[in-house]
């Protein structure tokens, strides 16, 4: 094909489609209706542009689109290359679901500034795409900067005082974080003169003419850059953010921004350091350490939240630093795994935030405590939940079970039994904080009569034996009842079929450009 | 070359000058055409100077002897690629400020068009004198059309006006003075004021005490006139209480012009062996540099005041030219001229924000920014872009001449000034955050029903934002982007050119 439609201009239409419908969803301010379907429509195009790229990359290798000169020796420019494949496949099919989940959502709430929601939301996409595309790292850092501060209203939409104090956390916290990675790309590009990706590292040849030393700061540089990826101690913000609304929290604090995070981590130890100048400057067991400790710290966290969705944000913070331990043993199969958990782990716990938000929305519960017998009311929800929960543990049939077993083998593979150890404590401890929820929702009984909250302030006599189907009591319910259920169930068919969307293909070609081989 | 083949260069003076006086006279019978005439006084300007501009990037340098006198006993008018980057950068403000002057004037100057114009296009020839002559009497000429009409102007603001201009005047006269008696200094000790003529003379004397106070007494002059700490104090308060359309071109103008007269006088009139080498001025400059960043930045910080917040990070602005200037290398010095473009830009850029909000709330706290952003979405806009380039968030042009001058300091192991840097993003984000959430945020503050209350009030009440007032702000915007994603054009072809040769 050629023109506009060629196979060279999919990276910029995939940058051009959230703007574009960014600005429609502003225009359409007055009419929900259409506004709402600018945002479906942008999201599945978006969604087969993106995916339309991974035959053609599996075939040919990466498309390479060059904008424009933005500094010397460094374009503006995107190079779509498996890995890059793999976090845009990722979001861009759960934009679809969320897009379709927060109609629901904010309907049900009749939540205010829908259409700033939908805006930044919007925009928010569009820096997790250009992420995911950009071909070196001041490309990334222009898109970096778009997702933290799109996601800055997301995080204040309830405008109270505690969400704003919340929002302006998030600002520090990660723009702090950028001033650190723009001095990472600084030096980088002071050293080597370039910043462009590469599947072997193009700081190699910077260890002579500058220090170890020099390195691993500016390494740490990077990683602080990446706050986003929430290791400790830079992870606070993330639990602060989930006083946004749950669709939000899903998509972004599950999925587009922490991922973006650590997706970035991945960037910058196999792409701008390399497998290699990692091992001999000794960072991957520093970056294994903090990782470690970030997993069994925040696991312990988990055990005492009362707050699901802060659980769900503490959860997530363990997870991420066990595709930032996977990585950082630097051996193919670890990072094969880490590379399948970015879009696994997506999916599973998006599934979690999603039933959350469910919960929240129609029976109007927050609390770990309060959801006794929930499992009745909700079944549907409550089974997602469950599927969603037992992922993250990594129990087949599921698709954390995947990702771990890859990461396990990495282990073995790279002789760090100690990680391996930290690996397993943290499978045990992701049982040990979602045993109350599960025990709660499908054990516990739900009191005689209680008020739902929620939009209807209504009486509801709720006995033991016969109980209300909450979730199909409105036709709006539906729109949030119907994602879950997708992502659960593909929380599934990623462990029977992990080469759902081409993710395996796409993970095995990246793993081979930096190893050389699985 | 032919003096008289360059005559559109005396244009760009001559223009604004002129209509400074044919303006009154048409006010007395006709109010309506003083706008109109300083308008076109300005396009002329304007296209004058992209045309020397353009000559001057395909031929080099270019000369305008005034009066036909030939230097170094004649004025003439030098410009290289400096000043004709810079003379691009002060007709286009200044025609976008007199665009959005049009219902400041009307509203809160009633019956002063014919002063106000005439002070106005008084300023921009000054300013342009500044910026095109080689002489260095000349410019202090220059520097005093400029100053005092835009005491004068600052005069005509709101309450407090009065006396901030005062004490503008008496600080300003200050520094003219110490400017005009180092040029002394160097006439008494080579006879020469032509700064071409000087900077061949000066090599031979520069183990000269008298040279060395000269340089001393020039640069302190220019200092106070740049307002570069610790002599910026009688900034913040002048160009708080101005009227909005004349903060809006003087806060980004006039301290961009002294910037300049600085770069000429450290790399042109002297060179940089005795300016870098022999006394180290650059280096105490730079350091002033940092401490002004801080400084502006901590202080921008405690102000309750959206205009004053403004003057303060001007302070700072001007500490990262002239910290960019004083480390002295063409990386930096690149930055630092390139970030006179994108200063002025996005200071004109939020003080026009300034002005819609003070025509519709008839202030400029930050609490008068309560709203504001839903009431105009477009306004919000126009405020995140600004600030996004101060702070300097791609692909604003103000990343790239950050992104320049963090590179120069590190390539000088200048660390004080990159952390310097750093730090005011930080705190410029801060600064935004907090106007940002007023404007925006509406429902946490108060009961929803009062602030919905208030918002249909509100919005019976007042008039739509005037399209004099829209379009110099959205041609500013799209200039602000532009200047980002083209950083490599104008820096390729003419601000690499500006950067003094011998670094």
């Amino acid at each position: 094909m050629t023109g506009m439609f060629g196979i060279e201009y999919r990276p910029l239409s995939a940058v051009l489609l959230p703007i574009i419908v960014a600005f429609l969803i502003l225009l359409s301010n007055k009419r929900p209706n259409l506004r709402e379907s600018w945002t479906l429509l942008g999201s599945v195009l978006l969604f087969l542009t993106v995916s339309s790229m991974s035959p053609i990359v599996l075939a040919e290798g990466p498309i390479q689109w060059t904008w424009f000169n933005l500094l010397p020796n460094i374009d503006f420019a995107f190079n779509v290359d498996a890995f890059g494949l793999v976090f845009a496949t990722t979001s861009s099919s759960l934009w679809i679901l969320v897009s379709l989940y927060s109609i629901g959502y904010m309907r049900s709430l009749k939540e205010h500034a829908q259409t700033r929601y939908y805006f930044c939301f919007a925009l928010a996409l569009l820096g997790a795409i250009g992420i995911a595309l950009s071909s070196n790292l001041v490309t990334m850092f222009v898109f970096y900067e778009i997702l933290t501060l799109s996601t800055y209203p997301l995080v204040a939409h309830e405008e109270s005082p505690e969400a704003i104090s919340a929002g302006h956390k998030y600002l520090a916290y990660l723009l702090g974080g950028g001033v650190f990675f723009l001095i990472g790309i600084l030096m980088t590009y002071l050293l080597v003169g370039t910043t462009d990706f590469n599947a072997h590292g193009i700081l190699s040849p910077a260890l002579g003419p500058a220090s170890k030393l020099t390195l691993q700061v500016v390494f740490f540089c990077f990683l602080l850059g990446f706050a986003k990826a929430a290791w400790m101690p830079v992870h606070s913000w993330l639990p602060s953010a989930m006083i946004a609304p749950t669709p939000v929290s899903a998509l972004l604090h599950a999925v587009a921004v922490v991922k973006a995070g650590v997706f970035g981590v991945i960037r910058i130890v196999c792409y701008i350091y390399g497998i290699d100048l990692m091992q001999e400057l000794g960072l991957g067991l520093a970056l294994a350490s903090i990782a470690a400790f970030t997993i069994v710290v925040a696991n312990l966290y988990a055990i005492g939240q009362d707050n699901l969705k802060r659980m769900l944000a503490y959860s997530t913070i363990n997870q991420l630093s066990f595709i930032l331990i996977a990585v950082a043993l630097l051996s193919p199969m670890a990072v094969a795994g880490a590379m399948l958990h970015i879009t696994f782990h997506g999916f599973m716990k998006i599934t979690l935030f999603l039933c959350a938000g469910a919960i929240t929305a129609i029976s109007g519960k927050k609390a770990i405590s309060e959801f006794k017998g929930l499992g009745r009311a909700m079944p549907i929800t409550m089974t997602a939940f469950l599927i969603g929960a037992f992922g993250m543990f990594g129990a087949p049939p599921l698709a954390g079970f995947i990702s771990k077993w890859h990461v396990v083998l990495g282990a073995v593979q790279s002789g760090q039994l100690v990680f391996l150890t930290i690996i397993l404590i943290g499978s045990i401890l992701d049982v040990v904080y979602f045993c109350p929820v599960i025990i709660n929702t499908f054990f516990g009984k739900m009191p005689e009569t209680e008020t739902l909250k929620g939009d209807l302030e209504e009486k509801v006599e709720v006995y033991s034996e016969k109980v209300e189907r909450l979730e199909t009591k409105r036709p709006i319910y539906y729109f949030m009842i119907i994602p879950l259920a997708i992502t659960a169930v593909f929380s599934i068919i990623f462990c029977i079929l992990p080469n759902t969307f081409s993710i395996y293909d796409l993970v095995q070609m990246a793993v081979k450009d930096i190893f050389g081989g699985m | 070359m032919n003096p008289g083949q360059n005559d559109i260069i005396i244009l760009m003076v001559v223009a604004p000058l002129f209509a400074s006086i044919i303006v009154p006279i048409v006010g007395w019978r006709a109010k309506k055409l003083c706008y109109s005439l300083t308008i076109l006084a300005v396009l002329i300007s304007l296209f004058s100077s992209l045309i020397t501009a353009k000559t001057v990037m395909n031929h080099g340098p270019v000369q305008y002897y005034l009066g036909g006198w030939k230097p170094p006993w004649g004025i003439e008018f030098y410009i290289d690629h400096l000043n004709a980057f810079i003379a691009v950068v002060v007709t286009f403000i200044s025609f976008l400020g007199v665009i959005f002057s049009k219902t400041n004037v009307e509203n809160d100057l009633p019956n002063k068009e014919g002063a106000f114009y005439s002070l106005f296009l008084l300023l921009i020839t000054g300013l342009l004198g500044i910026v095109l002559t080689g002489d260095m009497f000349n410019l202090f000429v220059f520097l005093e059309v400029a100053s005092l009409s835009s005491y004068a102007l600052i005069a005509m603001g709101e309450k407090g006006a009065m006396y901030a201009s005062f004490r503008y005047l008496l600080i300003g006269t200050v520094g003219a003075s110490w400017y005009m008696l180092g040029v002394g200094y160097l006439y008494i000790v080579t006879g020469s004021l032509n700064m071409a003529n000087l900077s061949e003379l000066l090599p031979a004397l520069y183990q000269s005490k008298t040279i060395l106070v000269g340089f001393a007494f020039i640069l302190f002059g220019v200092g106070i006139k740049m307002a570069l700490f610790p002599l910026h104090a009688w900034l913040p308060d002048a160009y708080t209480y101005a009227p909005s359309a004349v903060s809006a071109m003087v806060a980004p103008l006039m301290t961009k012009v002294m910037i300049y007269v600085v770069i000429r006088v450290i790399f042109t009139v002297f060179q940089p062996e005795f300016t870098v080498d022999m006394i180290q001025a650059t280096s105490i400059l730079s350091w002033f540099g940092v401490l002004a960043i801080l400084f502006g930045g901590i202080m921008a910080l405690s102000q309750t005041d959206f205009k004053r917040m403004l003057c303060y990070i001007i302070v700072g602005e001007i500490g990262y030219i002239v910290g960019g200037v004083g480390i002295a290398n063409a990386t930096a010095l690149k930055g630092a001229i390139f970030h006179i473009l994108n200063d002025a830009l996005m200071m004109v850029c939020l003080f026009f924000v300034a002005g819609m909000v003070m025509y519709r709330k008839k202030g400029h706290r930050i609490s008068d920014f309560k709203g504001i952003f839903r009431e105009m979405p477009f306004a919000a806009i126009i405020f995140t872009v600004g600030a996004l380039a101060v702070i300097g968030v791609p692909p604003t042009g103000g990343f790239f001449s950050k992104w320049y001058l963090l590179l120069g300091g590190i390539e000088a192991k200048h660390w004080g000034f990159v952390v310097a840097l750093l730090i005011s993003t930080l705190i410029n984000v801060a600064l935004f955050a907090r106007v940002f959430d007023k404007g925006l945020y509406v429902h946490g503050h108060g009961s929803d029903h009062s602030s919905e209350s208030t918002d249909h009030s509100s919005g019976t009440l007042v008039q739509k934002t005037p399209l004099s007032m829209w379009i110099p702000a959205v041609i500013v915007i799209l200039a602000i982007l532009l200047a980002g994603i083209f950083n490599q054009a104008i820096l390729k072809n003419i601000v690499q050119f500006a950067v003094p040769s011998g670094l």
